[in-house]
């Protein structure tokens, strides 16, 4: 490896947003063959610097030099067109547009005679793409909308690396995927590698980063810290650069043998949502932490929405300890129940209101100045108090939640909660796409709050923080409890994983 | 090359292809049948639903070029007063400047483009609100339309009003219909407008120039509506510029049909729906003529029947917002 070639240079990037310095003065190279992983905390500047890469931000200063060439990528079709391309952490396919439209989307010029499109040459040359990939199941001419997010994700990796890209950004691209997913980019990943492509591969799991990359470089704050050899490090070394200080407290629960409340707070009967969960039976108990864990579509996340009462055409019980039968969400507020979604952006904050609003929406009863009168000292107090309880990332609570970090914005969440004061917290996929500093301050709250008396289901996709943070982890396979593995030190993610495939 | 075009058109269409037919026909054959039981004598027969699928073909073109619009997210009040001006211009030049046929053509189609141009433009560099943009526009041009036709009433002569019939209308319509149907599956525009209707953002990120094809669409439409307005003016013989918004009233029948594209979209058959849609549209019109229904009492029917069918036949995902 001494004569590696220089693929890309990045040289003296900046860019602001408003008062925000999201990237300084950061520099590096990256070389031929290598997947390149890049690391920080959220808002370390990651995405901002791919963003501009690919043309999804305009650059500022600095400049990125490709194979000795300066490129400015204008968009992402012109990003391609040098030689780059993205895939995305959300769904980067489009509606209404068949698979083959999705994958030549802005570059279907070379089908077009005059103005007429032959779209069957287009089809045509998707299928071969598709069936070179491995992906036969996934047919051209239909619509994008009759396949479900992974294979539309395994469509955006046609689409993004069919021509053999010279450099491939990869943005937490696994965190949405299960792991069936994540092999099928990581075997993609290693092809672009071999043929002397480079991947540039984001992703905030350490142990995935130190597995399928090369080289890493590590930003923070929008600084350039240090690029190290993956072979040199281990996932402690990262997370002290990362953060900029030894990592240090316990990261998960610590405590093991100590026993588990009989009293049950939370129980399902015989739950079940046509088409996705079956059956399930489930108790909650006091100051319990229950994990479900499983495939994405094991119907493990339809589960926290069945006991929130936010399901459709559920049947079966959802019983509190005191005999109250949860069938909707009012329901559950008022029972005390809290309940965050996976698909934090859609389902857990508003994005258009302020911090403030967000924290208070399911507290408003309590903050009345008189009658029906919201009072808006009360209504400040409680989000600031709360807010600064959780140690939200922000300028003040009048600031808009869509400006926050996904981290920040997890956190706005949890301090509605917690500012509800609710007792059973039902958390789906909590810690997705979020840092280790903001990661720790999660379990560390969860760890607490169990200790004082309330109740957390947590539904994660992550193995590591299942077996870490619970005292019981349910595994779930096609839409049924499969399996249940108790708190042990003995655990391991291959424990879990046999229960689950 | 052909028989590949062809062959990717057909499989495009996903699996519900042959259910949407199944709906749209049986709708066709309720609707019929309904008025056929209550009124026997007076409806139905067969020469009377060829000249209620006349008078459909006119919203149904009209709202072909809409469905462009539509599915981009946008919406256009205008459409009465651009087809009225539309009319009015064409009828102009046929007749005053005796251009004939080629007068109303062009001058129909060419207005109704321009129309839509300036539609799309004021949308584009005002950043406002489409449905605000329009309803503002759409008093403007019936203010044109009202200047141009100096208050007369503007009657189109018997020997130009070939598009008024049957084997007039119909090549126009199949004309209109493979336009629109090659723009919307065999060119950029077609899938741009999908990819915008679907994400904005994302299709701005792609290099696509997200504001022209808007505006394109405005002008396809605009056109579309040009031609409605040649086949209204032919079979109506004549146009009044109206005043006041009262063009709006026209707006109504093209917008009904395009929601029937757009809720048939997913059978992949969205412009067979807009005509048939339309055809059910104005066999229940015809239905309530053929009662003698009050006309209250016909557009709380139609109202409430329109809704129905929508309701029917666009199922909302369980949990999807509806604005």
């Amino acid at each position: 490896m001494s004569e590696k070639e220089v693929r890309l240079q990045v040289r003296n990037i900046s860019k602001t947003f408003g008062i925000t310095k999201a990237l300084k003065d950061v520099s590096f190279d990256l070389y031929k063959g290598e997947i390149h992983a890049l690391i920080g905390e959220n808002g370390s500047g990651k995405s901002t610097l791919t963003n501009m890469l690919t043309g999804i931000y305009s650059m500022e200063t600095g400049k990125f030099i490709l194979d000795g060439e300066e490129v400015h990528p204008k968009d992402q079709v012109d990003a391609n067109d040098h030689g780059i391309s993205i895939i995305v952490q959300e769904q980067g396919t489009l509606d209404g547009l068949t698979v083959a439209e999705n994958i030549f989307l802005g570059h279907e010029q070379r089908f077009i005679k005059g103005i007429i499109r032959n779209t069957g040459a287009m089809n045509k040359a998707a299928n071969d793409l598709l069936k070179k990939y491995g992906f036969e199941r996934i047919k051209a001419n239909r619509m994008v909308d009759d396949y479900n997010f992974e294979d539309r994700k395994l469509v955006e990796i046609v689409k993004a690396t069919y021509f053999e890209p010279k450099v491939v950004v990869v943005d937490e691209t696994t965190t949405a995927l299960s792991q069936e997913g994540r092999e099928e980019l990581y075997k993609h990943m290693r092809r672009i590698r071999d043929y002397g492509g480079t991947v540039i591969f984001i992703s905030h799991d350490l142990d995935e980063v130190l597995n399928m990359s090369d080289t890493i470089t590590i930003l923070r704050d929008g600084d350039y810290i240090d690029t190290v050899d993956a072979k040199d490090v281990t996932s402690d070394d990262l997370k002290r650069l990362m953060v900029g200080r030894e990592v240090t407290g316990n990261y998960y629960r610590s405590d093991y043998g100590e026993k588990v409340s009989d009293e049950v707070v939370l129980s399902a009967k015989n739950v079940s949502v046509p088409g996705l969960i079956d059956d399930i039976n489930l108790d909650l108990h006091k100051g319990e932490i229950l994990g479900i864990g499983g495939l994405s579509e094991s119907g493990m996340h339809e589960v926290g929405k069945a006991l929130f009462g936010a399901s459709y055409d559920r049947t079966g019980e959802v019983v509190l300890g005191d005999g109250t039968h949860i069938n909707d969400i009012p329901t559950a507020i008022r029972h005390s129940i809290a309940y965050t979604s996976k698909d934090r952006d859609n389902e857990s904050v508003v994005m258009n209101q302020s911090i403030g609003d967000n924290i208070t929406l399911p507290s408003l009863g309590k903050l009345t100045a008189f009658g029906p009168f919201i009072s808006d000292r009360k209504k400040n107090a409680f989000a600031n108090k709360y807010a600064k309880e959780i140690s939200v990332k922000m300028v003040n609570i009048n600031q808009f939640v869509s400006k926050l970090s996904g981290g920040n914005k997890q956190k706005v969440v949890l301090a509605r909660w917690i500012g509800a004061d609710s007792d059973i917290l039902i958390l789906d996929s909590p810690t997705r796409g979020i840092d280790i500093k903001v990661k720790q301050d999660i379990y560390q709250l969860m760890d607490s709050m169990r200790k004082q008396g309330k109740s957390v289901l947590m539904i994660s996709e992550e193995l590591m923080e299942l077996i870490g943070m619970c005292d019981n982890i349910l595994i779930m396979k096609d839409g049924k409890i499969n399996g249940e593995v108790k708190r042990d030190p003995s655990v391991t993610e291959n424990d879990l994983i046999a229960k689950m495939v | 090359m052909d028989t590949n075009v062809a062959v990717a058109g057909k499989k495009k269409q996903t699996n519900g292809y042959v259910k949407g037919y199944a709906i749209l026909i049986a709708l066709v054959i309720a609707s019929w049948a309904v008025f056929k039981i209550i009124t026997p004598h007076n409806f139905g027969s067969p020469s009377q639903m060829l000249s209620y699928f006349q008078a459909s073909l006119m919203a149904s073109i009209g709202a072909i070029g809409f469905y462009f619009v539509m599915v981009m997210g946008m919406f256009d009040f205008s459409i009465g007063a651009n087809i009225m001006l539309s009319a009015i211009v064409g009828c102009k030049l046929a007749v005053t400047f005796g251009w004939g046929y080629a007068g109303i053509i062009i001058g129909s189609i060419v207005c109704g483009a321009i129309v839509g141009l300036l539609n799309g433009i004021f949308y584009v560099k005002l950043h406002i609100p489409s449905m605000i943009v329009t309803t503002g526009l759409a008093l403007i041009y019936e203010a044109l339309a009202s200047y141009i036709a100096g208050g007369v009433e503007q009657t189109l002569p018997s020997n130009l009003r070939i598009f008024g019939k049957l084997q007039g209308a119909i090549p126009l319509a199949i004309v209109a219909f493979i336009v629109a149907y090659v723009f919307l599956n065999y060119t950029k525009i077609g899938t741009y407008t999908y990819a915008i209707g679907s994400n904005e953002g994302v299709t701005k990120n792609m290099g696509i120039n997200v504001n022209k094809y808007k505006v394109l669409a405005f002008i396809i439409s605009g056109a579309f509506f040009g031609i409605e307005a040649i086949l209204t003016i032919s079979y109506g013989s004549s146009m009044v510029a109206q005043t006041g918004m009262a063009s709006m009233s026209r707006n109504f029948i093209p917008t009904m049909g395009c929601f029937f594209g757009l809720a048939f979209k997913k059978y992949g058959m969205p412009l067979p729906a807009i005509i048939i849609g339309e055809f059910v549209i104005n066999i229940i019109f015809y239905g309530f003529i053929a009662l003698g229904a009050p006309t209250a009492i016909q557009d709380l029917i139609t109202g409430l029947a329109l809704l129905i069918i929508i309701t029917l036949t666009t199922k909302v995902r369980k949990g999807e917002i509806v604005k």
